[in-house]
């Protein structure tokens, strides 16, 4: 069962992702391929019992960036054509030459087996686990994420706003 | 299950925390005063209060960040959090926050003119920079991916709103919009490196990471070689140096200064951390990397550096040279590689921030001196500015017995030490391009002087500006500073009484040294 529900999600993120880069000429398209690809892996990391990775990667990225991405192709209207239209040949021969090499070395580093790692707490991943750390292990971070969202959000209206006085 | 707290430890840090998230507000409240024409101390608060007020409070925090920093540098590590130490404050972050803090100190000062002058005086502006200099702070001491990442966003994020800070020039939107594609891009490289990283080694601790270190996995390889490449792009080494002319030319020029700067000081901090601490098992494989980004670095900055008509832009590949330098540090690899590098660093500080000093004091209403041909004559209507360049390109340059030259001293003893402690030959040639590279730089260094001095002011593009008495400060603080660690390299006198310099970043190199 569980290895059935693997190749199917795999299968679909994999597919989806091709998708996207097909769907080029189509934005609205490809965010959509964007967004199926997300929840494919979404429900790998759920089956990797991290379910708070799983979580986050439904929330974050298929629910708020892949609607930024839907807002700014409509807000913007961007058209099939002038997208990629500029690129150069080369430059498309290069860049998909570097892909496929990076893809097929990436493959066969699978096969060597991966150091195996400390026995892992059954706790570990959880949300309770996660919270915990947070507060106590990783409390630098996490204050430092906080002057980082401050710094983004002082720097956007700085930015953005229409008038400064 | 409370953690084991040590708030101490991080002072300088909080100092500039709090600076980062009080100026925002500050900037507010002093607005309202301003709109509801307020009076304070029996006069109606004006902008020029407000900036000032502004000044003031960043400078405080920052110079109290500065004197902890000096005051507590002898300590033993200390540790913020002592059950999961993600960063250490030893000798080797105390040093680099104190070059980082002097940094950002010089650049407040000359902003404050600045700004007014480009129609630009808010005060987001310090809090922008206080939070990537917090970034800055964190990222040379982090002992730890996660940390070490989000340090180096924090540092990145601020630094390109600050790009883009002229919002009414198109020059300075480009500079932002680039520096943001290419830095995002570099930080995701990083990122991926370290997530391999991870993967290779189940850790994410640098001490760890070296531990678990398998110079024959291609996982851990893959994961290093990008972990590099991001650093390589936050240094602009080449061949990842392509943003670097348009980002510093475009941004205001007081934001190049700490660009070229703090951004050179924090990343080199980490990359000595990361290359001496966790992927010391890898030195050997690195060593080319390294080697060959030093060589291009150097060469291919230097002579492009020669054709460049646009002042900023010919500072950014020097600047992109100077890198090359520092990078010899990296690959010689020993305590006074090391030791060269950081001494470098701070050199190169004084030198950088001297010389956009002077630009950004030659800029009235936005309008700037962009070509090098419009600082003809300078001497005749700035002499003082004319002379604190000239002392900047040849320290830059590297002529004694000016701080510049110590610095490439000190980088080339370490590096020939090595070499006959080893029978190394590749460093002695790495050794003989630092030096004539240094003879290429010249080309370019020398032609400001012989610009501002042996040219009419007639025909220069230029316009009318003074410096402000806090630019003059920051003149004289650079001149003084490049003279006095030229005469007196080792025992340099400051406030605080005799202090060796030399010794301090032997002392703060050791820190990570095997």
């Amino acid at each position: 069962m569980e290895q059935i529900l693997f190749y199917v999600f795999s299968g679909l993120a994999i597919l989806s992702a091709i998708g996207l880069l097909v769907n080029v000429r189509n934005t609205v398209n490809a965010a959509l391929s964007l967004v199926v690809c997300m929840l494919s892996l979404a429900v790998l990391f759920i089956m990797l019992h991290a379910e708070f990775v799983g979580v986050l990667q439904v929330m974050v990225y298929a629910g708020a960036i892949v609607v930024l991405f839907l807002f700014v192709v409509m807000l913007l209207n961007l058209r099939g054509g002038n997208m990629g239209a500029e690129s150069q040949p080369v430059l498309k021969l290069v860049g998909g030459a570097v892909a496929v090499g990076a893809t097929v070395k990436l493959a066969t580093l699978l096969d060597r087996p991966l150091k195996p790692w400390a026995d892992i707490d059954p706790e570990f991943g959880t949300v309770a686990h996660i919270g915990r750390v947070f507060y106590t292990d990783y409390m630098l971070a996490f204050q430092v994420a906080g002057v980082l969202l401050l710094a983004g959000i002082v720097a956007a209206v700085i930015l953005a706003k229409r008038e400064i006085d | 299950m409370m953690p084991n707290l040590d708030l101490s430890a991080i002072s300088p840090m909080i100092f500039v925390a709090v600076g980062a998230i009080l100026l925002p507000l500050l900037e507010v409240l002093l607005a309202r005063m301003i709109e509801r024409r307020r009076s304070w101390l029996g006069r109606t608060v004006n902008r020029e209060m407000a900036s000032t007020a502004i000044v003031i409070f960043t400078v405080l925090l920052l110079v109290l960040a500065l004197l902890r920093t000096v005051g507590t540098f002898d300590l033993p590590v200390a540790h913020f959090n002592l059950d999961h130490p993600m960063i250490a404050v030893d000798q080797l972050t105390r040093f680099l926050n104190a070059v980082l803090l002097i940094s950002a100190i010089l650049t407040v000062l000359v902003s404050s003119r600045y700004l007014a002058d480009i129609g630009m005086d808010h005060g987001e502006f310090y809090a922008l920079l206080l939070a990537s200099l917090l970034g800055m702070m964190l990222l040379g001491a982090a002992t730890d991916l996660i940390m070490l990442f989000l340090a180096l966003e924090l540092m990145s994020i601020p630094i390109y709103a600050l790009a883009g800070f002229q919002r009414s020039s198109l020059k300075s939107n480009e500079s932002a919009l680039k520096y943001f594609i290419i830095g995002s891009f570099a930080s995701a490289l990083l990122l991926y490196g370290c997530a391999l990283l991870y993967g290779a080694t189940g850790t994410v601790e640098l001490a760890e990471i070296a531990r678990g270190f398998d110079p024959e996995n291609p996982l851990t390889l893959l994961g290093a070689a990008l972990v590099l490449v991001g650093f390589a792009f936050k240094i602009a080494s080449v061949p990842f140096h392509q943003w670097a002319p348009d980002v510093y030319e475009g941004a205001p020029t007081t934001v190049t200064g700490f660009m070229a700067t703090a951004v050179k000081v924090a990343a080199f901090g980490a990359l000595i951390r990361v290359v001496a601490v966790g992927l010391q098992p890898g030195a050997e494989i690195m060593y080319g990397v390294f080697w060959w980004l030093a060589v291009l670095s150097m060469t291919v900055g230097n002579v492009m550096a020669i054709i460049q008509q646009n002042t900023k832009r010919m500072l950014a590949y020097s600047s992109v040279a100077h890198g090359g330098y520092m990078l010899v540090g990296i690959c010689v690899g020993t305590q006074s590689g090391y030791a060269g590098l950081l001494f470098y660093l701070l050199v190169y500080t004084f030198m950088t921030i001297g010389a956009f000093t002077v630009l950004a004091i030659l800029t009235r209403d936005g309008r700037e001196v962009s070509r090098i041909d419009d600082l003809a004559g300078l001497h005749e209507t700035h002499p003082f500015a004319a002379i604190v360049m000239t002392l900047c390109m040849f320290s830059l340059a590297g002529i004694p017995p000016l701080a510049g030259f110590w610095g490439k001293w000190y980088l080339l003893t370490g590096a020939v030490e090595r070499a006959t402690a080893i029978g190394d030959t590749s460093l002695i040639v790495l050794a003989v391009v630092l030096v004539m590279n240094s003879a290429i730089s010249l080309a370019y260094y020398l032609r400001l002087p012989v610009v501002m001095y042996m040219r009419e002011a007639r025909g220069a593009d230029r316009p009318d500006a003074t410096a402000g008495a806090l630019q003059t400060t920051v003149l004289w603080v650079c001149a003084l500073a490049i003279v006095l660690i030229g005469v007196v390299p080792g025992d340099f006198l400051i406030l605080f009484g005799d202090y060796d310099l030399i010794a301090s970043a032997r002392v703060a190199a050791s820190a990570v040294s095997p």
